[in-house]
């Protein structure tokens, strides 16, 4: 490693200009960087789009193109996986089932993490501290750990086979979540326009409605997006505590097609594409948040 | 609707120093509830089960280290834990080199940064579910684009069952696992990227050092917390995934692939609720330990802002 090598312009403000040798060593360096850049970036989206190309094409793939003479590329358009996967197994059951479970976990947590989220956040009272921490704790005590009892909780509470039940469990991890990143937003509202509102005749809670929540509407959002998402994917506690198939989510549906025995991997990839579906559009439509905040809390800069 | 001040006689009733201590415990009260009752109960639960030998329909006696003393000579149970030391270990790594490359080389300026920045992400906004039911199929020996690929550009001319054979199967787990993950470090990464100082990095250049001596003296120490706290999230995270090895193999073939969330539906299925507790219960010292150290971590983070 050449370490000691001596600058000719020490200072990046001294005035004079690189000789036009320097200059070009640079640009050449500069352009060869770039170039090296662009090469590793594509090849890794690349990499990336592979697995969803494959996706949406078997999707779209007759069977014998599927099994019997494979190509990159169907010879055949077909529609027919998805009239199977939508005719003959009733997929809009669990995406209407995955859909209620997902918004309803969304809209009950974001209320109940607020709450407790701008009670840590604003007050200094005893048992602050460790309620921030038994959160966290929670935030981080993952599923398998707790799916055994929650299914024997769940049956004595006669919540066992039903969305309802899903629900519930799902408070579980959107909850503490929630709480947990949004202390995070509600910390860098600043505590004199809440004053400010008191001052002008709103209540504690009015001024965390009227002023606290609407200043943090991106962490809402994101944590929105972040909820959402979490339930949106669960398996093992569904897998755990539904039997019967209208009580289906779409990941359930989905995995009780690759236990048959024929493995029908046309509707599959279709079902895949139609339960990325929701998600890809809020991922879209919310990326502007998602990119500066979805580490917020957790690795927050 | 909660814009009115309460009864006088409650006014009366709660001395005032009291009034805002109550409103702060009244406010957390429902989330604390639910996580009394749906994490904290059960967790001591799950834990209770594990040393009886409860099956479903009985709720059994307690056994004592009965569970565990069986587990210690189970096969499945010996593999889960080699299983899930070189998932960690190994998808760790992986996730660390490409998600800090990925995340140096968009941190620079150029054409496109944006557009680049969002298809690296998007394995992470597909469900876990897609993922690795769109890899099962990748991987097939008919019908998967992996074999297809390998065969038509000539770099391997056999066809290879993946997920069906000892060898193999692991290594495609982790692909998988390593595909899925990569994001959600690029985006940490990146995000402590943005908050190294810019002066840092000009007063290193005014010093004379080298690309790499910036990189070990300003990047890395810059990036330290975020770097321990990304790896402990994600060794929680993947030590107790269960979608991955599920979809993908289930555990198999003959446990090559077994984990411990696995295990534990596996005896669910059987209805040996005993012995898949103390599966589940089985990870919990290392797992409370990286839980510990990561509370710590993210709190002193957030108190420090």
């Amino acid at each position: 490693m050449t370490v000691a090598r001596p600058r000719p312009h020490p200072h990046p403000a001294a005035p004079d200009r690189p000789t036009a040798d320097v200059f070009w060593t640079i640009r050449r360096r500069e352009i060869l960087g770039k170039t090296i850049t662009y090469l590793l970036l594509t090849i890794a989206v690349l990499l990336i789009l592979f697995p969803i190309y494959w996706m949406v094409i078997t999707s779209f793939k007759l069977p014998r193109e599927i099994f019997r003479v494979p190509s990159l590329w169907p010879q055949v358009f077909t529609w027919n996986n998805y009239k199977i996967l939508l005719e003959q197994k009733d997929f809009l059951i669990p995406m209407r089932n995955s859909l209620i479970v997902a918004s309803t976990v969304t809209v009950t947590s974001l209320l109940v993490s607020s709450l407790a989220a701008y009670s840590i956040v604003r007050f200094r009272y005893p048992g602050r501290t460790l309620v921030g921490r038994l959160i966290l704790f929670a935030y981080l005590t993952p599923t398998s750990l707790l799916f055994i009892p929650l299914s024997i909780l769940m049956a004595r509470l006669q919540l066992g086979n039903s969305i309802f039940g899903l629900v519930v469990v799902y408070l579980t991890f959107s909850i503490p979540l929630g709480t947990w990143l949004l202390q995070g937003y509600f910390r860098a509202v600043p505590r004199e326009l809440e004053e400010q509102g008191m001052i002008d005749g709103l209540s504690r809670l009015g001024a965390l409605f009227r002023i606290v929540l609407p200043l943090s509407a991106p962490g809402l959002a994101a944590v929105a997006i972040f909820t959402f998402t979490g339930a949106w994917n669960e398996l093992l506690l569904a897998l755990v505590l539904v039997t019967s198939e209208s009580q289906r989510t779409a990941p359930l549906a989905l995995n009780y097609l690759i236990t048959s025995d024929v493995l029908p991997w046309g509707p599959l990839m279709a079902g895949a594409v139609i339960s990325s579906f929701p998600l890809m559009v809020l991922y879209f439509v919310a990326q502007r948040f998602m990119v500066t905040d979805l580490t917020a809390g957790s690795v927050k800069g | 609707m909660a814009n009115t001040t309460p009864p006088a006689v409650a006014r009366a009733l709660i001395p005032p120093a009291w009034r805002t201590p109550l409103f702060a415990w009244a406010l957390v009260l429902p989330a604390l509830a639910l996580l009394v009752g749906l994490v904290a109960y059960p967790f001591l639960y799950a834990i209770y089960v594990s040393f009886t030998n409860r099956v479903i329909g009985n709720d059994g006696v307690w056994v004592g280290l009965a569970n565990y003393a069986y587990l210690a000579q189970n096969t499945a149970f010996n593999s889960a834990i080699w299983n899930t030391v070189v998932l960690v270990t190994v998808t760790g790594v992986l996730k660390f080199v490409i998600g800090l490359g990925l995340a140096l080389l968009v941190h620079q300026h150029f054409r496109f940064r944006g557009v680049f920045r969002s298809f690296l992400m998007l394995p992470w906004a597909m469900p876990a579910f897609v993922c690795f039911l769109t890899w099962r199929v990748l991987y097939q020996p008919i019908g998967g684009g992996i074999n297809l690929v390998l065969t038509q550009t000539g770099i391997y001319p056999e066809i290879i069952d993946w997920l069906g054979q000892r060898s193999t199967a692991m290594p495609a787990v982790i692909a998988a696992s390593t595909w899925r993950g990569f994001p959600f470090w690029f985006v940490s990464f990146l995000a402590g990227l943005q908050a190294i100082p810019k002066e840092l990095y000009e007063s290193a250049r005014i010093d004379g050092a080298n690309a790499w001596q910036r990189f070990r003296h300003v990047t890395l120490p810059g990036l330290k917390q975020v770097i321990i706290v990304v790896t402990l999230l994600s060794s929680i995270w993947t030590a107790n995934a269960f979608e991955h090895v599920w979809l993908l193999t289930q555990g198999g073939p003959s446990d090559a692939t077994m984990v411990f969330p696995v295990l534990a539906y596996y005896g669910m299925q059987t209805q040996r609720i005993g012995e898949a507790a103390a599966v589940s219960v089985a990870m919990l010292p290392v797992l409370l330990i990286l839980v510990f150290l990561a509370t710590s971590m993210m709190q002193k983070r957030e108190d420090e802002q």
